[in-house]
């Protein structure tokens, strides 16, 4: 009977630590770019998920996978804090940046810190997902094959004047002769 | 005697916002910065970002402030004293070339904003704080027409008004 009792005690002091009145949080960190080009935008988003069971208190988002010589900062900030994240809620935030350079990078995780509960003196500290490495295309290779190349196609279209409007002049000139001579008969 | 106690009532009432401990701002000066993209390449939804830096008339520092966005509350992010952020994204198609108002609120009139909601009606009475319009000017997905398309059309052209002229001629 004794056992019995110990064994119903360590299963439900088991349990209730996950029934904790806590919060957790789930955060996640994606590129929207189809292609990330050197010197456009580049489109960062992250978005963090209350799935604990209570308020998360000054949820602390930093970012600082970013150098400042390699990614510059176009629009949103890479270190934010929410007082406060409800039980179910999410939250979504987004930074704009521009790459300096052209070459191979690693997204990595960023940092998102916050108190579990109202009265909790520790901060937990967790990690967003991270996008891994993608290629920073160079500006030059982009507009190679994405551009409308407008200016290539004008000058194309100049270089083949002359041997187009050659003919076409001796044949109007020939042609205007043979239409006089034509009006005089 | 009636106008000592107009007085007093009159103190009262201007003492009484700070007595009362609510995060409000009175008289903000608001300079905003908005972001909206510009090409589909660049990102696979349209995403705007406002970053709006407010200065309270009553030296407020612990604001909180949530915004109306497309119908839906949102809190606003706070990235330094008095410097907020919002941000949203949705598919191209559902985000058009256009402006957007966004409309921000205290606590106060987020409660009030969500009162409303839950009582059925859409809580645009309830007045905000401030409001920044965003200017969206179309996310652009490419040219309508491409440049070898026209190219070729151009060709095609030249090559038929030749080929009729021959024809003509050899008739």
């Amino acid at each position: 009977m004794k056992s019995l009792f110990l064994l119903v005690v360590a299963f439900v002091a088991v349990r209730s630590d996950n029934d904790d009145n806590a919060a957790r949080l789930l955060a996640s960190k994606s590129i929207l770019n189809q292609f990330i080009v050197e010197g456009k935008e580049l489109t960062v988003e992250y978005s963090i998920y209350n799935v604990g069971s209570s308020q998360a208190y000054n949820v602390e988002l930093s970012d600082s996978s970013f150098p400042e010589e390699d990614f510059q900062r176009v629009s949103g900030s890479l270190n934010v804090k929410w007082d406060r994240l409800a039980v179910g809620a999410n939250v979504s935030h987004a930074v704009i940046l521009k790459p300096l350079r052209p070459g191979y990078a690693n997204f990595t995780a960023a940092q998102v810190k916050y108190y579990p509960t109202e009265e909790s003196q520790a901060q937990q500290v967790g990690y967003t997902t991270a996008p891994g490495e993608a290629g920073i295309v160079g500006l030059k290779d982009y507009e190679r094959r994405f551009s409308p190349h407008i200016v290539d196609w004008a000058t194309f279209a100049i270089m083949t004047l002359p041997s187009i409007g050659f003919p076409f002049l001796l044949w109007y000139r020939s042609k205007s002769k043979y239409d006089v001579k034509h009006k005089k008969n | 005697m009636a106008t000592s106690t107009k007085i007093l009532a009159l103190a009262v009432l201007a003492v009484l916002p700070l007595l009362m401990n609510a995060s409000t701002c009175i008289g903000p000066q608001v300079t905003s910065n908005v972001y909206t993209t510009s090409e589909a390449s660049m990102s696979i939804s349209t995403v705007f970002v406002v970053e709006v830096a407010v200065k309270c008339n009553n030296g407020e520092k612990d604001l909180l402030l949530f915004a109306d966005v497309n119908g839906h509350m949102v809190p606003a992010t706070q990235s330094g004293t008095g410097k907020f952020q919002v941000s949203w994204s949705d598919e191209h198609k559902k985000l058009p070339a256009g402006t957007y108002g966004v409309r921000f609120f205290d606590e106060e009139g987020y409660n009030a904003v969500r009162k409303e909601k839950r009582s059925g009606t859409d809580g645009s009475t309830v007045t905000p704080i401030f409001t920044v319009n965003v200017k969206h000017s179309g996310t652009w997905t490419g040219p309508y027409v491409q440049t070898e398309f026209v190219a070729t059309c151009v060709a095609l052209l030249v090559w038929y008004m030749a080929y009729r002229s021959k024809s003509f001629l050899m008739s």
